[in-house]
């Protein structure tokens, strides 16, 4: 039987043993809400106010949706990957693929799109197991570069550093403004959902098997937990999520091409999101996803062709400047919950 | 066949000796500081630009220019270990990020001010032409290099072997906390071996830079192959080094040569060091130690 229990902060629901937390404290969800809903209200008044913004609010919001499963990733499998990116490059080229050889619309391409991310994914997920610390660290480094080189040698596949065109677009209501809104609506919802997913897995038991992991494989293993499985449940799940995003790009241009996404340059920009963010927090991931994205698109309209250099400059000061990100500085005055530091050696 | 062996054979020689060049550093500063120098690319690309750039901007001739770049290289090398890698030895995440950004704020200041279209070439041919060996016709400029890349290797090893600092470097790669026990400096060792590696990488880039490509991304490509080596070698074991770079030489020959595929050359080698980490997680050689 169905047993509810309504107590001063919350519902809890009991059935066959399952135990559900309805939380009514506002404490523990008012933040989250109101930030929630600015986000959601900023590319509406964007619209309205200066529609340039709206292109910068969606590459904001996929930075953040590529570093909050990147985030869950690296706490769940103890290392530090270095090569995000080559999931968005296969989710792109699946989709992109897909989209120009059978006229498939985005709805249609992204199940494949997923899938392939999580078959490549689950390819190369042995190395989270043989590849500890730095040699992990190195080997997810060049897969991306790898896979950029591969994209140059089948020219006539990938087309090269011209890149896919003809991919059916996202959206397609006649009027271009409208287009980029529901876009940046789309990117906002997919961010949110990922934050909202991963933070409810890093609040679970199965945060906490990570956390254990994270903190040390060795005794993880000793308390009886099946490290190996968590390790590649971590990284499977959190590349199929970047995969999408891949999807996201290729559909929202209506292009792909691995040039932009697979060189160093891009796969630093999402580390720094979550570095300069909040040290992989996963709210921070959103903090230095709009901090990273606003930051670039401010150097560009300014500085013309220079920005990359100063764009570097800004953010190398930004990671030695800010040791516990930008989150962390919200975080010290309030410090909520517990996330592992990250080694990277081990 | 027999022809095929031979230029295989050739190349694989060859190019392992250059790879080793371009490895050697990255691999000693692996084994002894214990930090993956991310940042490694720029020693190339620099190696190259600043040369040009002291001979076209300020009009110093080839010689003037080289000790010029040298010193600079110096200058820059002991910035990073003092700004970055000493005070953030604890938290290698930063380090890394840290070192790969320099690396991409000099490529991008480098393709800024001397685009590919710039026509960069500096002229350190030592010798003209090229030589047949057995089947192979090979450039006597790379021969060249791959027998510096061999005496230079040669006398690094009796360098860690035959001398005191040798001796306390490689103490050092063993256990940073007896060997500050047994009296070793160990800030003022970490900052030379930060100089010592500017020696291979800035010889190997003058060596291959009038054969292969100069481009301001030259240095991604040769970092992506001394990584390969140094995961591969054992993390900054040289004699693992040694080995890993003939293999991915044999490797790099066997798919141009063989296979007739010389685009498939980086994700040959890739495949080859993720067999290999499968088999032996450690690489070929165990990286406790520096030898």
């Amino acid at each position: 039987m169905v047993d509810v229990e309504v107590r001063r902060d919350r519902i809890i629901i009991r059935y066959k043993g399952k135990k559900w937390d309805w939380i009514l404290e506002p404490r523990y969800w008012r933040n989250t809400l109101i930030w929630s809903a600015l986000l959601i209200l900023f590319p509406l008044v964007s619209y309205f106010v200066s529609p340039i913004l709206l292109n910068t609010v969606i590459t904001a919001n996929l930075y953040a949706a590529v570093a909050i499963p990147l985030a869950l990733m690296t706490l769940g499998t103890g290392r530090i990957n270095f090569g995000p990116n080559f999931f968005i490059g296969v989710g792109g080229y699946t989709a992109a693929l897909l989209s120009i050889a059978y006229g498939w619309g985005p709805l249609k391409t992204l199940p494949f799109a997923v899938i392939a991310s999580l078959i490549s994914a689950l390819l190369f997920s042995p190395l989270v197991i043989v590849a500890r610390g730095l040699y992990y660290v190195l080997l997810t480094l060049l897969l991306p570069l790898v896979f950029l080189e591969i994209t140059f040698i089948y020219t006539d596949i990938f087309k090269g550093d011209v890149g896919l065109a003809g991919v059916k677009t996202l959206i397609s209501t006649g009027m271009v403004k409208v287009n980029f809104l529901i876009a940046a609506l789309i990117s906002m919802l997919i961010m949110l959902l990922y934050l909202w997913v991963v933070n409810k897995v890093i609040k679970s038991r199965y945060g906490l098997i990570m956390a254990a992991i994270n903190d040390g494989e060795e005794v993880a293993h000793g308390i009886g937990v099946n490290i190996n499985k968590v390790k590649i449940l971590a990284f499977v799940f959190a590349s199929g999520m970047i995969g999408v995003i891949g999807w996201f790009y290729a559909h929202y241009f209506g292009t792909f091409a691995g040039i932009t996404y697979l060189p160093l340059s891009f796969m630093i920009k999402i580390l720094l999101v979550i570095f300069i963010g909040g040290r992989a927090q996963v709210f921070g991931c959103v903090v230095g996803g709009y901090f990273i994205a606003f930051l670039e698109m401010i150097l560009i309209t300014t500085l013309g062709p220079i920005q990359p250099v100063i764009f570097a400059i800004i953010l190398t000061v930004l990671l030695f400047a800010l040791p516990e990100g930008l989150f962390g500085i919200y975080r010290k005055r309030r410090y909520r919950e517990y996330m592992p530091t990250l080694h990277v050696r081990r | 066949m027999w022809g095929t062996i031979e230029v295989v054979l050739t190349y694989s020689l060859v190019l392992g000796a250059l790879y080793l060049l371009v490895s050697l550093g990255f691999s000693i500063i692996c084994g002894v500081l214990r930090i993956f120098h991310l940042g490694y690319a720029y020693l190339f690309t620099l190696s190259v630009y600043l040369t040009w750039m002291l001979m076209k901007e300020l009009g110093f001739g080839l010689i003037p220019a080289l000790l010029g770049m040298v010193v600079i290289q110096f200058a820059i090398s002991y910035a990073i270990y003092k700004g970055i890698i000493m005070k953030y030895v604890a938290q290698e995440e930063i380090i890394l990020t840290g070192l790969l950004l320099i690396s991409i704020i000099v490529e991008q200041a480098v393709t800024y001010r001397y685009p590919i279209q710039a026509g960069v070439f500096i002229q350190t041919t030592i010798i003209d032409g090229s030589t047949e060996i057995g089947s192979a016709v090979i450039s006597n400029q790379l021969l060249a290099g791959a027998a510096i890349a061999v005496i230079l290797t040669i006398l690094f090893i009796l360098f860690f072997l035959k001398t005191k600092i040798g001796l306390a470097i490689r103490a050092l790669s063993q256990d940073i906390y007896s060997s500050r026990l047994i009296g070793i400096h160990v800030e003022a060792l970490y900052t030379f071996t930060m100089f010592l590696i500017l020696i291979p990488v800035i010889i190997g880039t003058l060596m291959v830079a009038p054969v292969w490509a100069v481009d301001p991304t030259m240095g991604s490509l040769y970092m992506t192959t001394a990584i390969l080596v140094a995961i591969l070698g054992g993390l900054g074991n040289i004699k693992g080094t040694i080995i890993a770079s003939f293999l991915v030489g044999f490797t790099h020959a066997t798919v141009s040569f063989v296979l007739g595929e010389p685009r498939f050359m980086n994700f040959s080698a890739l495949v080859l060091v993720m067999i290999i980490l499968m088999v032996r997680p450690q690489g070929i050689a165990k990286s406790e130690a520096l030898w």
